[in-house]
């Protein structure tokens, strides 16, 4: 009988660290600054075992062995269920997430607390020795805790994820509670009830794990409000791919870059205006769009012998060279024999290198902060011009002419003044409105092209000519270029969208 | 009780797993063991070899350099640069986690159209484009400090700009002392000269405004009612950092002159935009140094300097060689700290220079490189700028050697450079201070503000940190320093013997140091 309690200390005690681990882990997954995750948790989950362990006298003596029953089953179910619910709270609302986290803790902490006390008035009432008792239920007690600091980081955690982690934990809880009651069962009052108690909780947490995929899909869902096929965490951002029916759409740090019905707008105005007037162009640059769509246009030339595209991501690029459903959205542009992909970030490339290109797409994320609008600075484009041909043709994404006025005619006059003559144009794109891009080079002599010599499904004659003219909503305003001294364009950014969102 | 250990140790180990090992502190005294045998008058090897040159230049931080650039730029041949123990002075740099860092002078403003010779230099470097001769020359904006350029800690926040709003009455505190800065930019004295100017040399000589020089700076600031904290503070910041002096030791002429000298303007970034780099000022020592050629770049330091019959002979050690070297040279430029050169240059005395009553107080400094292999996350506020400074501190915050990087994302390494000058004591106390102080107790001093606003983030975050001690490292301007007559002796010396340091203005920025080295170089050429 004895040993069935003393494995079933050892079961308990991984537990027990187990949530611990878990709810650190994934804290600072979720939050970062993992030091502080870690020690505010075990601070608080400590606390609450003393807490536990106090309340612990309050069971009566006749009670002990049902009390832990009792208390294994809720340690089960509020601790194998933490990670998918903190999961879920912070899908959907990220401030509460600390304080629910915490209850989390403090709860569990409390009923560990409580365990190991009962078990030793359970085995002291069957008079075991009291020497012999401590040594033993500690000896399992370390022990357990002992596989779990092991299992937990080098299997259960890169194998199972949190989720699953925390449910198979519970799982062993509810476990013990039920194996408890079956050797026990003699002197258990109530013994039917527990029992089912017992089936219930284990059932819930099966059921869970089955789904918990599915659950955390789920969360993200509620996010971005689409199915989610993608979901990943980078050095340097969160990028997350969704689909609802035929529509796939990428989104980075919660923005949007790309919906599959209307990507081909943007892409085809991005690339065309440059390179169908560009017939003996053959090297281009591509400074961003690591989706490989707008390398998918450029690789249409047949003149084009070598493209360089530079990203900063490399999980990015990897993930639309490999994804079947992305490479079949960009024709497998990143594996071209023709492409060669560089990820590092694009000024650092630019200063280090020396090559010259026909043209040059740049497409970066929007400039909302200190860090982005560098790239759209004076020293940057003058980078730019270091490596573009002396009748080689340049073109930016640029925000929105219509949204951000400012901050689209903030980048015409930095590109003015490092001396490129430009060429500013916009098209629609239905889930992004109007958007602009701006064609600059050395020389003053381009024409927006009259035909296309490639199927296009956007561009043709007269779209191109309205692309190249500004309606009175969205003429040129009066603004600063964007020098690194003032990052004009920053502020410019934030008091368009201001305006715009209120 | 055990379990309870356990639980901690296997979870710290886990989050362990992201900490860097103990932060290692490295001292570093330049000169000083050098410095100190000179003062003790070390017997002195017998020379080895003798060398000959018509101009020797003694030291290379930014006077003997700025003297060495004139004369290569003007053609002149026959001279040689002595680096001395530190080769660029205070404007040398480190190299930590990646990048250059500084390990003294970090900004130069936008300067004025009096400091011709710095413009000079700068737009011959390529830093001024294009009317390095008009008010608004257009610069190299890679050099301009990139916005957000300073913040200020204040309340567990950031904020941008250095000074921050109060309640009314400070408000109208704050408005009134900049309107005065404004007028007095634009005065002149009685003699038609700016009243305040860089070089401080072609400062308007008119009594009525030098009287100022009797006072402390905080004298004069309580005379004239400027009582707000928040001014005061900041006010007294500004002297720390400029000085390495309270704005209660700082002389009211110099606590203005660092407000109201100021008039340099860029035809690209605001007026009141800076120069600087990942290494400080170092580039600009680099660049001088090079186009001096490694050919006159002589190291080792100068031991004994003789006028013998209108020449000038001067005993160089050489550690790297351990030898010395006689040099004899028809003139010299003495561009090393006047504390060092009381102890090298024979008959300063007769030269007018008394070292008792005319040595300026040197203010002992502290810059601490700490290279982070994580950028710390940040407070709310304005996000990380290139200055950022703890209210109410004694101590002068961090600048980021990373800042001036046009990159997308930040690099994984960066290096925090912390400023702190020891000005709540004496110079000489807290000399003491240093010379038996721990490791231990240099770090806490220089980690004052990161503490404060990184708490043990620092810890996590911070791979190494290089504490530089310069012990006398800036002349300090207390009250009666314009009529050091000393120093006026030294700075008009026109024989075999010249002197070129930041010390003869009795304070130190890099335009001071620059122009007693133009000004030596060019008596030579005229000569
Ligand atoms: C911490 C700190 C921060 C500063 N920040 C700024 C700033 O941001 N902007 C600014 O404009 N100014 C700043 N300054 C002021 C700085 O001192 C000047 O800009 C300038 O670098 C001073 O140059 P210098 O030539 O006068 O003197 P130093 O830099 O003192 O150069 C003296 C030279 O003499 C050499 N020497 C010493 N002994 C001997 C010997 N026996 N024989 C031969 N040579 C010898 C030394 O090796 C050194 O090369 C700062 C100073 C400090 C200490």
């Amino acid at each position: 009988m004895d040993r069935i309690l003393v494995l079933s200390v050892f079961v308990v005690a991984s537990c027990g660290l187990a949530y611990e681990l878990i709810a650190g882990a994934l804290t600072s997954y979720l939050l970062g600054d993992s030091v502080l995750q870690f020690s505010s948790i075990i601070g608080c989950y400590l606390f609450a075992m003393g807490v536990g362990s106090h309340l612990s006298k309050y069971v009566k003596e006749e009670r002990t062995l049902a009390a832990f029953v009792e208390i294994e089953l809720l340690v089960g179910l509020i601790g194998g269920l933490s990670a998918t619910v903190l999961f879920l709270v912070f899908a959907w609302a990220s401030a509460p997430f600390r304080s629910v986290m915490y209850a989390l803790v403090f709860c569990i902490g409390v009923l560990v607390g409580m365990e190991i006390p009962l078990v030793m008035r359970v085995m002291n009432a069957r008079q075991a020795e009291f020497k012999e008792l401590v040594s033993r239920v500690l000896t399992f007690d370390y022990l357990g805790a002992l596989a779990v600091s092991l299992l937990f980081p080098l299997v259960l955690a890169p194998k199972l994820g949190m989720a699953r982690t925390g449910l198979l934990f519970g799982v062993l809880n509810a476990a013990v509670a039920m194996w408890t009651c079956w050797a026990f069962r003699r002197d258990i009052p109530q013994l039917a009830g527990k029992l089912g108690r017992a089936g219930l909780v284990l059932l819930a947490l099966l059921t869970a794990f089955a789904f918990s995929d599915k659950l955390t899909t789920l969360a993200e869902k509620g996010l971005f409000g689409d199915d989610v096929i993608h979901a990943e965490t980078t050095r340097y951002q969160r990028m997350v791919v969704t689909r609802w029916h035929d529509d796939l759409r990428l989104y980075l740090n919660g923005n949007l870059q790309f919906s599959s019905r209307d990507e081909h707008r943007y892409h085809e105005a991005l690339v065309h205006p440059v390179l169908a007037s560009l017939p003996w162009a053959k090297r281009v640059l591509v400074l961003g769009g690591g989706d490989g769509l707008a390398l998918r246009e450029i690789l249409r030339y047949p003149n084009i012998e070598h493209v360089t595209l530079v990203d900063l991501d490399p999980a990015m690029t990897t993930l639309f060279s490999t994804a079947p459903m992305l490479t079949a959205l960009n024709k497998g542009s990143l594996k071209d024999k023709r492409a060669t992909v560089v990820n590092a970030d694009a000024a650092q490339w630019l200063e280090g290198n020396a090559e010259t290109f026909d043209a040059i797409i740049i497409d970066f994320p929007d400039p909302t902060n200190f860090a982005l609008g560098k790239l759209y600075s004076v020293p940057m484009y003058r980078l730019v011009q270091r490596h573009l041909a002396e009748h080689g043709l340049a073109v930016v994404q640029s925000t929105s002419p219509y949204f951000a006025p400012k901050s689209y005619w903030c980048i015409d006059a930095t590109l003015r003044e490092v001396g490129f003559n430009t060429w500013p144009y916009h098209a629609y794109v239905p889930s992004f409105g109007e958007w602009g891009f701006i064609l600059f080079s050395k020389t003053p002599n381009y024409q927006p092209p009259e035909h296309y010599a490639l199927p296009m499904r956007f561009l043709d004659a007269d779209s191109t000519r309205l692309m190249f003219q500004f309606p009175a909503d969205m003429r040129r305003v009066q603004v600063e270029p964007n020098r690194l001294n003032s990052q004009s364009l920053v502020h410019y950014f934030e008091e368009d969208w201001h305006n715009v969102l209120r | 009780m055990k379990r309870r250990d356990f639980l901690l140790l296997s979870a710290g180990m886990l989050a362990g797993c992201t900490l860097p090992p103990r932060l290692a502190i490295h001292r570093y005294a330049p000169g000083m063991a050098e410095g100190h045998a000179l003062r003790d008058r070390k017997a002195l090897p017998a020379p080895s070899a003798e060398l000959h040159t018509d101009v020797l230049i003694l030291g290379s931080g930014i006077a003997g350099l700025t003297a060495g650039w004139r004369l290569a730029q003007q053609g002149y041949q026959d001279f040689l640069l002595l680096s001395g123990p530190e080769p660029h002075g205070n404007a040398s740099a480190a190299h930590l986690a990646g990048t250059d860092c500084p390990r003294g002078a970090h900004y130069l403003p936008i300067p004025g159209m009096a400091a011709t010779q710095v413009r000079e230099l700068l737009a011959e470097m390529g830093v001024i484009e294009r009317g390095a001769g008009t008010p608004a020359p257009y610069y190299d904006e890679r050099s301009l400090v990139h916005a957000p350029e300073e913040r200020l800690y204040q309340n567990g926040q950031w904020h941008s700009g250095l000074l921050q709003p109060g309640n009314a009455d400070e408000n109208a505190q704050i408005k009134r002392f900049f309107a005065l800065v404004d007028q007095l930019k634009q005065k002149r004295g009685s003699d038609g000269k700016r009243i305040f100017e860089i070089p401080s040399a072609l400062a308007s000589q008119d009594p009525q405004w030098r009287a100022l020089d009797r006072i402390t700076f905080d004298a004069w600031l309580d005379r004239e009612g400027y009582t707000s904290p928040q001014l005061r503070w900041y006010l007294d910041y500004a002297c720390r950092d400029d000085f390495g002096a309270t704005s209660a030791r700082t002389s009211a002429w110099a606590g203005l002159h660092y407000f109201c000298s100021r008039d340099g303007r860029a035809a690209n970034a605001d007026n009141d935009a800076v120069l600087t780099w990942p290494g400080g000022l170092n580039p600009l020592a680099r660049y001088m140094q090079q186009r001096i050629g490694a050919a006159r770049a002589l190291p080792g330091l100068a031991a004994r300097v003789s006028e013998r019959q209108g020449k000038v002979e001067t005993l160089v050690w050489q550690p790297q060689q351990q030898r010395m070297l006689r040099i004899h040279a028809r003139r010299v430029i003495c561009a090393m700290p006047l504390h060092v050169a009381i102890h090298v240059v024979e008959g300063m005395g007769a030269l007018g220079f008394d070292a008792q009553t005319h040595m300026p107080p040197h203010a002992p400094w502290l810059v601490s490189n700490f290279a982070f292999d994580h950028f710390p996350s940040e407070a709310h506020g304005v996000p990380l700028a290139w200055d950022n400074v703890v209210y109410g501190s004694r101590s002068l915050g961090y600048v980021v050697a990373t800042h001036q990087l046009i990159r997308a994302a930040r690099p994984e390494q960066t290096v925090f450079t912390a400023y702190h000058a020891l000005a709540d004591n004496t110079p000489e106390a807290a000399r003491r201070w240093l010379q038996q102080a721990s490791d231990d107790d240099l770090y806490q001093l220089a980690a004052t503000d990161l503490a404060a606003v990184y708490g043990w983030k620092l810890w996590q975050n911070a791979a190494q940190v290089e504490i530089t001690v310069r012990g006398h490292a800036m002349a300090s301007p207390t009250p009666g320093f314009l009529s050091n007559t000393g120093l006026a002796a030294l700075r008009a010396c026109d024989g075999p013997i010249q002197f070129a340091h930041s010390d003869l203005s009795g304070f130190s920025i890099f335009e001071e140091a620059a122009w007693w080295g133009d000004a030596a170089a060019r008596r030579i050429l005229r000569a």
